[in-house]
């Protein structure tokens, strides 16, 4: 599977790892372009529905990237989203899906150098996985 | 040992707990009492609202059929306090899901005196009214003879929450000759003083109580194991998934008959799921081809997401789905996963707290 | 919601050569105009510069265009910019969406191809979920004129008077019957050997008189609700039982008062009344009755203060009254409390007389102190020999891990009024001398060259067990000298104690009413730890001196002023905008669970009983989304980040 090319979402939040991102951006540190990134205020808005639907819609991996425990813009919105996504991942993983395909990652603001290498580590293991299951799904 | 009461039934088990609720009344322990029913017009048994303790003699409350699970009702009734006390009947499945729903502050169990019913399981409502038909003595002679107890529904069959938890007190019948009579078990100080109220005399349990009750979660244990592995077999990946799932019409009954499905308004009928024309084109024209009514899988996953701790199995989804899809088994199933990654179980306490409303403040610093 | 149907503009920025050539605008362009509800789609050089914002403008007005994508840089670099130039065209700026193409893809992605294929999936998502956008707005609300000050330490009083005297009303509130804090008991003060008294009172006196100030002494907040700039406080007034506004401060109370207990302010090494003022230049100098000890209120009998108190200002009926005071702001100064040596029994505190903490030296070195300021044993000697410990409670794990910034100074302090009171030799154990500050180290050369023994180590005992004969009755500190790396054992006859700070008492207690955090040692969090060193995660409640983690009196003035600054800067603009990116609650989808009522970190919903529903406070809510995501009904969700927006803009990117 050397060839295959996931396409993987980031959910990350607007305070930590967007900017983390961003910084890795204008320190010209490169990354496999397979991520795709949404920004949103908090990894405490997560809702399950966001992971489930990103799935479904045949991404190959869902990472999230929020700020390190204790630095939430919003006190602990990042911890809260650790049960639920904890909880996703092992819903998903009850039909077939590989849990490693969903992933959480604290990312400082001033981490930039973090973000590359956590982009790069999880665009080869899922590489390595092969392509999500869902992606020839026709029931949505 | 809980303090224990035995009933004489005298070959009448029906009407025994329909005079043991009737002193309910009479003694003033309850304004009302909540307990199943069959209707002028119908065998199957309804949730019914008594205050004449005339009519409660007409309550069967150990009738094996239960067209709901009656934790709705219940909270119909218990939303506020009224200042009037209430009794419940129900089954245990029953009072998992009110624990959960008062958790979820849709009712106050402050002013409730709740029996619970060890429960031998329901039967779905035509194989009840077919039986019933049949044999106008169907209730005593459901708990006397195990042949008939085999027509029970899947999910009771595999059910070993058949105990009461939490409440006051419990209908007893396992190892209880339900032609001779049936015990009383007080769960709690409330549950001992209406007891005590009524003037029945404590004695003990009988001794063969215990061995059956083991015997039986034995039984149900290894059946439980059995279904949820067929289930995983036919459910392990998405498109398993999508063929268990592929007479699904959307019509979302399931979530109606969910006990602690609780949203007023369930998010796939609001605006969020009211997809515009070109986001279906646009699906279609990446796919090739969508199913429509849209978002099936969508939905059944994202039930699980926001209620499989709280799954309280009592199989209802299955029994209302039009399509006859298990969607009990597939529920239980990954229900049994999410309560043991939260060390969670739906009504076993009160203030056991919801387990995404609490976080650890410990978290640690490696992401998962 | 009804959305007007969809005009989509989308214009790609090649940013000078940083977007393309990596990125194939031309491509990204051609495919934007095959998407949905796509009008018009352009490239240009600079999006950001005037002429690239006069397009968009132009496109809104002539081709009636009412979203606005933009694929350049961050937003967090122009999202404001293009924001503003939708507005300038008469559409709602929230109808304006940013693709990142830069920062996340041309200067991230090596290979051109892929770069513009991941620059198209972004500017479909943009586009997919502006469909979704919804004109909103927010509120502006005016901000009440007055300042709440928790606490009249030098902090507190520091806070006060810098807001008062830019002109606000300010409400000091102080749970003893002075304002002064801990800097009222202080001798002198580091570096500069300045009496603390002689720069406290004043102060303490400009409060008094000051007309925009009203001290409220003996009193705690008993409530906080509301947000910024109309905080509504609830402050308890104790009875006094001395009515203020009769008293003259004579004193004839006090001194007739037949009952005596341990004098706090004092440090429990002399007595007081039970009818008393805390020290002599308290202010306010009206004196309290303490109420478990005065005998008419223990034994029914006595009332000589009132017999004697000619102004009749004696009332043993008083109540204690609560107030509401309407604030725009609220500024915490709880301050500190010294850590208790107790639980070191190896350094004998408690059980030897002669071991102090440096509080107990602090009085028995003031002039309105025990000993009136002469430096004696309780045997009514001056010591020959002291010895001070550093880093008591401090920097220790079993006690506060910290360092606590100030004992390493006021123990050299002591060293030094030692020497200079009694000529006494002094041994000082430290682990590291931290003296970075103003003058601080020519401090530290200053007591050395005083003679002053430095031992770094800390100390393992103190005992009453001499090595030899001589030194009986005398203590002797057992530590290692790591730099000679030799057990010392010091006879010395007093032994001074460098305890650490820790957080006040009670402050978990105004936290939770305030809705402040505090970090696992318990002070109180600030906002940011290099940018917003005053303001908390509240809007409108900043913090001042040691509530936020200790610091020595010039940082503590020096926060409190700003503080004050802040807070004055608040109640200057007069009004605060809502943000309006917050919450929403459908009432038709509320299931009154209460659910995000829990999760919500800023107690920003609240509880409509008649309607069951829950109900967002718009002023008070920071949009983080708790609410939305526990919801799961999503009839809490959170605008410009709805469900849909969101799931829109993944969908757009995967099918």
């Amino acid at each position: 599977m050397s060839d295959f090319e996931p396409k993987i979402i980031a959910m990350v939040c607007n305070w930590c790892t967007y900017t983390a991102a961003d910084l890795a951006g204008t320190s010209r540190l490169t990354y496999p372009s397979n991520i795709r990134i949404v920004r949103l205020m908090c990894t405490g808005m997560i809702d399950a529905k966001y992971i489930l639907k990103a799935f479904l819609d045949g991404a190959d991996g869902v990472f999230i990237g929020g700020c390190h425990p204790g630095d939430c813009h919003y006190i602990n919105g990042n911890l809260k989203a650790v049960k639920r996504i904890t909880g996703v991942g092992k819903l998903l993983e009850q039909f077939g899906f590989d849990p490693a395909r969903l992933k959480l990652q604290w990312i400082g603001a001033s981490e930039g150098p973090e973000f590359q290498r956590h982009m790069t580590e999880f665009v080869a293991a899922i590489q390595a996985m092969g392509p999500n299951p869902a992606r020839d799904c026709m029931i949505l | 040992m809980h303090p224990f009461v035995i009933i004489k039934t005298d070959g009448h088990l029906s009407n025994a707990v329909a005079g043991f609720l009737k002193k309910l009344l009479t003694e003033q322990i309850a304004d009302a009492v909540l307990a199943a029913a069959p209707t002028p017009y119908s065998l199957l048994p309804m949730p019914t609202l008594f205050t004449a303790p005339d009519l409660i003699e007409k309550a069967d409350p150990l009738a094996p059929a239960a067209p709901f699970n009656s934790a709705r009702q219940a909270i119909s009734v218990l939303k506020h306090d009224t200042g009037k006390r209430i009794a419940l009947v129900l089954r245990p499945c029953e009072i998992r899901a009110l624990i959960e729903l008062a958790k979820l502050k849709q009712c106050s169990l402050d002013n409730t005196l709740l029996i619970g019913i060890e429960c031998l399981g329901r039967m779905e409502n035509s194989v009840y009214l077919e039986s019933a038909s049949q044999n106008p003595g169907l209730t005593q002679a459901f708990y006397e003879d195990p042949d008939l107890q085999k027509h029970i529904c899947s999910s009771c069959a595999i059910c070993t929450r058949f105990q009461p938890v939490h409440a006051d007190i419990s209908l007893c019948l396992v190892g209880m000759p339900a032609n001779e009579c049936i015990g009383l078990s007080a769960e709690t100080e409330a549950g001992l003083s209406v007891l005590k109220q009524l003037g029945f005399e404590t004695s003990e349990a009988p001794a063969r109580r215990e061995d059956q009750i083991h015997r039986l979660l034995d039984e149900r244990k290894a059946s439980k194991a059995a279904l949820l592995s067929e289930n995983k077999d036919k459910t392990d990946s998405i498109e398993k998934f999508q063929r268990y799932f592929a007479d699904c019409l959307n019509c979302h009954n399931c979530r109606v008959a969910c006990p602690v499905c609780y949203c007023r308004e369930c998010v796939f009928l609001t605006d969020v799921f009211a997809h515009d024309p070109e986001v279906l084109l646009r699906r279609a024209s990446k796919k090739g081809m969508v199913k429509l009514p849209a978002d099936t899988t969508m939905f059944h996953m994202t039930r699980m997401a926001h209620i499989a701790h709280a799954c309280v199995a009592c199989g209802h989804c299955s029994s209302v789905c039009p399509s006859h899809i298990p969607v009990a088994d597939v529920f239980i199933r990954v229900a049994e996963e999410i309560q043991k990654l939260y060390d969670y179980e739906p009504g076993r306490d009160l203030s056991e707290a919801i387990p995404l409303l609490v976080f650890d403040e410990n978290t640690g610093n490696e992401g998962i | 919601m009804k959305y007007e149907k969809p005009s989509i503009g989308v214009y790609v920025c090649h940013c000078g050569m940083n977007i393309s050539p990596k990125v194939d605008v031309e491509n990204v362009v051609a495919f934007a105009e095959t998407l949905d509800h796509v009008t018009v789609a352009r490239d240009y050089k600079f999006m950001c510069s005037s002429p690239g914002q006069e397009f968009i403008i132009k496109d809104i007005r002539e081709k009636g265009l009412n979203r606005i994508i933009v694929a350049s840089c961050s937003p967090r670099m122009h999202e404001q910019t293009f924001r503003k130039a939708c507005e300038q065209a008469g559409i709602n700026p929230h109808y304006f969406q940013m693709a990142n193409i830069r920062e996340q893809i041309s200067w991230v992605t090596k290979d051109s191809a892929e770069a513009t294929a991941k620059a198209r999936d972004q500017v479909a998502a943009a586009v997919a979920r502006a469909v979704y956008h919804a004109p909103l707005t927010s509120r502006e609300i005016k901000v009440k004129k007055s300042v709440v000050v928790i606490g009249g330490g030098i902090a507190g009083i520091q806070a006060a008077l810098t807001a008062a005297e830019a002109g606000y009303e300010v409400h000091i509130v102080e749970r003893e019957p002075s304002i002064g804090g801990h800097m009222a008991k202080f001798d002198k003060t580091f570096p500069t050997l300045d009496c603390a008294a002689c720069i406290m009172t004043p102060k303490m006196v400009e409060v008094a008189q000051h007309k925009n100030i009203t001290l409220h002494t003996y009193s705690e907040v008993d409530s906080v609700e509301g947000f910024v700039g109309n905080f509504k406080v609830c402050i308890r007034h104790n009875p006094r039982y001395v009515d203020a506004s009769k008293c003259t401060g004579c004193g004839i109370c006090t001194t007739k008062c037949p009952s005596k207990v341990l004098s706090e302010f004092d440090q429990r090494l002399t007595h007081r009344k039970t009818v008393y003022s805390p020290f002599p230049q308290a202010i306010p100098n009206t004196p309290v009755i303490d109420r478990d000890h005065c005998i008419y209120f223990t034994k029914g009998k006595c009332r000589a203060c009132k017999k004697f108190c000619e102004a009749g200002a004696i009332d043993f009926n008083q109540q204690e009254e609560v107030i509401e005071i309407a604030a725009g702001s609220i500024i915490v100064a709880t301050g500190f409390k010294a850590f208790d040596p107790t639980p070191l029994s190896q350094y004998g505190y408690g059980r030897y007389p002669e071991v102090y903490t440096s509080l107990e030296f602090e009085r028995l070195n003031n002039a309105t102190g025990p000993t009136a300021g002469k430096l004696l044993m309780k045997n009514g000697k001056p010591p020959e020999k002291v010895a001070i410990i550093h880093c008591v409670g401090s920097r220790d794990s079993r006690y506060h891990p910290y360092c606590s910034r100030v004992c390493c100074m006021y123990s050299m302090k002591f060293a030094h009024l030692v020497r200079e009171k009694t000529g006494a030799e002094v041994w000082e154990f430290y682990i590291d001398i931290r003296s970075p500050g103003k003058l601080y180290e020519e401090f530290y050369n200053r007591i050395q060259e005083e003679g002053v023994h430095m031992i770094r180590g800390r100390v393992a005992e103190v005992t009453d067990i001499p090595e030899t004969k001589k030194d009986e009755g005398r203590l002797t500190v057992v530590a290692e000298n790591t730099l000679t790396r030799r057990v010392l054992r010091v006879p010395v006859d007093m032994v001074l104690l460098g305890v650490g700070l820790e957080p006040a008492d009670g402050s978990d207690a105004v936290g939770r009413m305030l809705g402040v955090q505090r970090d696992a040692d318990g002070w109180f969090n600030e906002l940011h730890a290099k940018l917003a060193p005053v303001k908390t995660a509240m809007n409108g409640i900043f913090l001042a001196g040691c509530c936020q983690g200790p610091k020595d009196i010039p940082d503590t003035v020096a926060q409190a002023s700003a503080a004050a600054g802040e807070a004055v800067s608040l109640l200057a603009k007069g009004t605060v905008r809502t943000l309006a990116e917050i919450s929403y609650i459908d009432p038709d989808l509320c299931s009154g669970c209460k659910t995000c009522i829990e999760v919500c970190p800023y107690t920003a919903i609240s509880f409509d009983e008649s309607r069951r529903v829950a109900v967002v406070n718009e002023a008070l809510c920071k949009g983080c989304g708790s609410c939305a995501a526990a919801c799961p009904s999503s009839a809490a969700g959170i605008r410009h980040f709805t469900d849909r927006q969101i799931m829109e803009e993944m969908e757009a990117i995967l099918l």
